[in-house]
């Protein structure tokens, strides 16, 4: 048995699983379920200035078969009192002492705010507390939320107010819908943050009720841009985990949070940087009890590599992600068709004939149908083999190059002692 | 010709120049390709080549041609 425990900025938990504030943090009533469950920590629906929310709220894109490839939102952040969450809080926090509470906060960008709320959520004994600046809808057009997290001056302002009456650590949650989120990240850090989290959900409208014209999801006949989620967001975050993990000016933990939906995904924001995760959609859709395969498979996983602690991944994958400009031109993989797998759907020789590089030949072999790599106009893209249907049919397979290892950044630079 | 055989011949080439003793002097791309001008004593010529793989491998005899000069083992 790993030792799954974790312990980000100063927060311990049981193990990395966190569920990130949203529905299922509502109350104390579900988040004391989910400990039972199994969950690690679970930061606390939003608390802050006064909201309401509207009906409906949901909808989610299902794509071929698949429910919930993404998930889209209207919400705003919690519309129960201050005192009640409070309470909730402490009583939870009493039956879990060794779980993980975080307070996710949200107010208006002034000092006393921010002083305000952070001195009453610690006063109930949180072990930390998240700075939601990223709730891409409602909360923003009141100037909160995503439009303080796009503006990087707010950001480290209201960390710093934050950080100014902060005993617990402070994690800065940013949004996705910034150009670059390392901008925003820094100026969390600038501002002192702990630790910074991402992402929060990304501005989408999730699609158009063809018979009626309305928005899906409606609130009687009108509709607004809300936020995605769920496993349609995940490549998104990954990559906004990692830009921060491999930026020396983010140098606080992260915790990773957008479309992870078991034990693989988690693993792979570890290994890319974060030292823990939160999930909301997957829960959502599947129930608390998710957190046992979870823990299940993170064991079984770091159990077969012979890992002993699960912080020993964290950010074992960085130093691989680079600029394209430092990916070496003379690497080469290659496709290879198994013919005897091969079901000839023909999948992979229609994909490359019309949409790539034409090299895979149809040919017959005692009358039988056959498909050939032709390897020399082969550039080992990938296609064929991410549309094939039938696993071990194609390979990618490297091929030594007869050129020495040379990347983007190296060839312009020698290519420019030659210009005039 | 398929791009694989135009870009064997174009290495060919650049193979040939340097086989003959010219050397590499002045190499610019733009968005009709990469253009290299050779030279050995008085005699200069230009290769235009078109194909990615011919560009890559040029730039890998570039580097070598350059280490050679710089008095380095490759
Ligand atoms: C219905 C819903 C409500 C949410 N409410 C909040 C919120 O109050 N505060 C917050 O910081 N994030 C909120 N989020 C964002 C999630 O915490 C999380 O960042 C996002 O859903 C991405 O994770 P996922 O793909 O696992 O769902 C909400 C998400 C959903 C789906």
């Amino acid at each position: 048995m790993a030792d799954l425990r974790i312990d980000l900025a100063g927060i311990k938990s049981p193990n990395p699983f966190w569920l990130a504030s949203a529905p299922p943090t509502n109350s104390g009533y579900q988040v004391q379920r989910a400990f039972e469950a199994g969950w690690g920590g679970a930061v606390w629906k939003t608390l802050g200035e006064p909201i309401l929310n509207v009906s409906s709220r949901f909808a989610a894109v299902s794509y071929n078969g698949q429910r919930v490839a993404g998930f889209n939102n209207i919400e705003l952040i919690t519309d129960r009192p201050l005192e009640v969450n409070l309470q909730e809080i402490l009583e939870t926090k009493k039956r879990f002492p060794n779980h993980a509470i975080i307070a996710s906060l949200m107010v208006e960008p002034k000092q006393e705010k921010w002083h305000e709320i952070v001195k009453k959520v610690e006063a109930v004994g949180v072990d930390g507390l998240e700075l939601n600046f990223g709730c891409p809808h409602g909360m923003a057009e009141r100037g909160m939320g995503a439009a303080s997290g796009q503006v990087p001056e707010l950001v480290e302002k209201q960390t710093y107010w934050a950080k100014e009456v902060a005993r617990t650590p402070v994690i800065v949650k940013l949004t996705p819908n910034i150009t670059d989120i390392t901008v925003t990240a820094e100026a969390a850090v600038r501002g002192g943050a702990d630790a910074v989290s991402m992402i929060n959900t990304i501005n989408s409208l999730a699609g158009v009720d063809l018979d009626s014209w309305n928005t899906v999801p409606h609130v009687g006949g009108k509709g607004a841009h809300g936020g995605y989620s769920g496993a349609a967001v995940k490549p998104i975050a990954l990559n906004m985990v990692a830009e921060c993990a491999r930026n020396p000016f983010v140098n606080v933990p992260i915790s990773g949070i957008g479309g992870i939906s078991n034990w693989r995904d988690a693993a792979e924001f570890m290994l890319m940087g974060a030292t823990g995760v939160q999930v909301c959609t997957a829960a959502m859709h599947h129930g608390f009890s998710i957190v046992e395969d979870m823990i299940d498979g993170l064991n079984n996983y770091l159990d077969e590599k012979g890992i002993a602690s699960v912080m020993d991944i964290v950010g074992q994958s960085v130093q691989r992600y680079s600029n394209w400009g430092d990916l070496d031109l003379n690497y080469k993989i290659v496709a290879e068709i198994n013919n005897e797998v091969c079901i000839n759907c023909n999948k992979c020789h229609i994909a490359c004939e019309d949409t790539a590089h034409q090299c895979i030949d149809l040919y017959t072999e005692s009358g039988r149908p056959m498909l050939k790599v032709r390897e020399q106009d082969c550039v080992g893209c990938n296609l064929c083999a991410i549309v094939c249907p039938v696993e071990g049919a194609i390979s990618m397979v490297e091929r030594m190059s007869t050129i020495a290892p040379m990347t983007w950044n190296e060839r312009q630079s020698i290519i420019s002692s030659f210009a005039r | 010709m398929s791009d694989h055989l135009l870009s064997k011949d174009e290495m060919k080439k650049v193979d040939d120049y340097l086989d003959r003793g010219f050397k590499v002097h002045y190499v610019y791309e733009n968005l009709s390709g990469m253009f290299v001008e050779f030279n050995r004593q008085e005699e200069e010529v230009c290769l235009q080549i078109l194909t990615a793989d011919a560009r890559k491998y040029f730039a890998a005899k570039l580097q070598e041609q350059t280490l050679l000069q710089e008095g380095m083992s490759i």
